[in-house]
């Protein structure tokens, strides 16, 4: 088998400015998919049934169907529908947020109800509002919690991300696709966005080991 | 001081509380007692509305808790409450945990909230755990924060859920001491607890509680030794 060093080389360029993407889009998801991810996670643990309700079903649809088939729509239905033409960096930003916001819904969801009721009661004895005793003694201590699987959501979400090469991100994944159009070959355009997404998850692993173990010297 | 009228609770189809009444006055220590599942914890939170009460009054200092439109949050600032598990804030200091309420709720100053803190902690014996995390202190050092924690916020009234319950024995009695000083102030209190020889030693009055009702009360002498219901003396033979 001829390996052509010289292939990946010129495309290099390419899976450079398309790791920025990745990267920029991930990030962007991330950010979006956090604040989102509290506001729905929060939504859902309402006591009142009725306005929880949208919450649920919103998690619900976001982890019960498959991210291509919800990109394809935001792609080709809903940023049409707004702005009136397709834009793929729009709709990978928007599909990833509202994506991953379900999911972090039920760890920020998992995280807060991990901490003992009487830390609440304690807050609340003390004269603190619902919301005070959230944010100075609930969430503080739920966010600790929350990093791991935070972290494991950050590392899907950037391998998903490579499913919007599909709606013409110029991602990693997209000059992979493009590189195997141009050059009828395999294994050197995949191999190095397999080993590019490898470096870029292996980075959040070990940020986030590290994050956690200051955490817990704290 | 607390004035309880005709208190009920419920958890779904299980009745706690069934007919409570009592009056604590000014300044009075009250101590609860009673067998576990007498309800004793459910009144105590019930008088700063840590449960949601199903029926009848219970009036602050005149004002009804039970109220719509009272504003709880205020109530509890006035209302101090130590429970039986700590509930400290483990991600904040000990001095965190004291100013906390004080710098949020009541917005005092930094400085003042500080000073206030480290006064507090001279007074259960604690200042140079200022700057320790809460779980690096035993039960009892724990259980004397949670105490000056409830005193940071200057209240009228302390509510005790088994405030020794959770200690080993040989740390039982620092909690007990600083309990004991704050009733000599003059603190109005309100006591769960088994701690028997603390009921009789600080206590103005006794309430024996037993299957949702205020079975009998008296001084701590006269309950304990001449009770006059035949359920008070069953759980004394066995506490006594």
């Amino acid at each position: 088998m001829d390996f052509r060093f010289d292939l990946i080389m010129e495309y290099l360029p390419f899976f450079l400015r398309g790791t920025l993407y990745t990267i920029g889009i991930s990030l962007l998801g991330v950010i979006f998919g956090t604040a989102l991810g509290l506001l729905i996670g929060l939504g859902k643990m309402m006591k009142n049934k009725l306005l929880a309700f949208p919450f649920l079903l919103y998690i619900s649809f976001f982890r019960g169907t498959p991210f291509i088939v919800q990109i394809f729509i935001i792609h080709f239905g809903v940023v049409p529908a707004i702005i009136g033409t397709t834009n793929g960096i729009a709709a990978g930003i928007i599909g990833l947020s509202l994506n991953s916001a379900a999911y972090i819904a039920e760890i920020f969801r998992a995280g807060i109800q991990s901490i003992d009721r009487g830390q609440m009661e304690a807050a609340r004895s003390l004269g603190m509002t619902h919301t005070q005793a959230m944010r100075h003694v609930i969430l503080p201590q739920a966010f600790k919690r929350m990093i791991p699987p935070l972290g494991n959501e950050f590392i899907v979400l950037l391998k998903e991300s490579a499913i919007t090469a599909l709606v013409t991100v110029p991602e990693i994944m997209y000059w992979g696709r493009a590189m195997q159009g141009k050059y009828y070959r395999v294994w050197e355009p995949y191999l190095t966005a397999a080993v590019i997404y490898f470096i870029l998850t292996l980075t959040i692993s070990f940020l986030l080991s590290r994050l956690e173990k200051r955490l817990a010297t704290e | 001081m607390i004035k309880v009228e005709k208190l009920k609770k419920s958890f779904g189809a299980n009745e706690v509380l069934k007919d409570i009444n009592a009056h604590i006055k000014q300044q009075e220590v009250v101590v609860v007692i009673g067998p576990s599942g007498s309800g004793k914890s459910t009144f105590l939170r019930c008088l700063n509305l840590l449960e949601t009460i199903t029926a009848g009054h219970v009036l602050i200092e005149g004002v009804d808790i039970t109220d719509k439109k009272t504003d709880i949050n205020k109530i509890r600032t006035e209302v101090g409450m130590v429970f039986q598990q700590f509930n400290l804030f483990p991600h904040k200091t000990v001095l965190e945990n004291i100013m906390l309420s004080p710098l949020k709720v009541k917005k005092v100053e930094v400085s003042k909230a500080k000073e206030k803190a480290l006064e507090l902690l001279r007074k259960v014996g604690l200042e140079d755990k200022a700057n320790a995390y809460p779980d690096s202190l035993s039960g009892g050092q724990k259980q004397r924060v949670a105490i000056a924690r409830a005193l940071a916020m200057q209240p009228k009234i302390m509510l005790f859920d088994e405030p020794t319950s959770a200690l080993d024995p040989e740390m039982v009695g620092e909690v007990l001491e600083v309990m004991k000083q704050l009733a000599r102030e003059g603190m109005t209190m309100v006591v769960v607890t088994h701690e028997m020889g603390f009921a009789r030693e600080v206590g103005d009055r006794v309430l024996f509680m037993d299957g949702g009702y205020i079975v009998e009360e008296n001084v701590p002498n006269e309950l304990f030794d001449n009770p006059q219901h035949e359920r008070t003396k069953a759980f004394l033979s066995k506490v006594l």
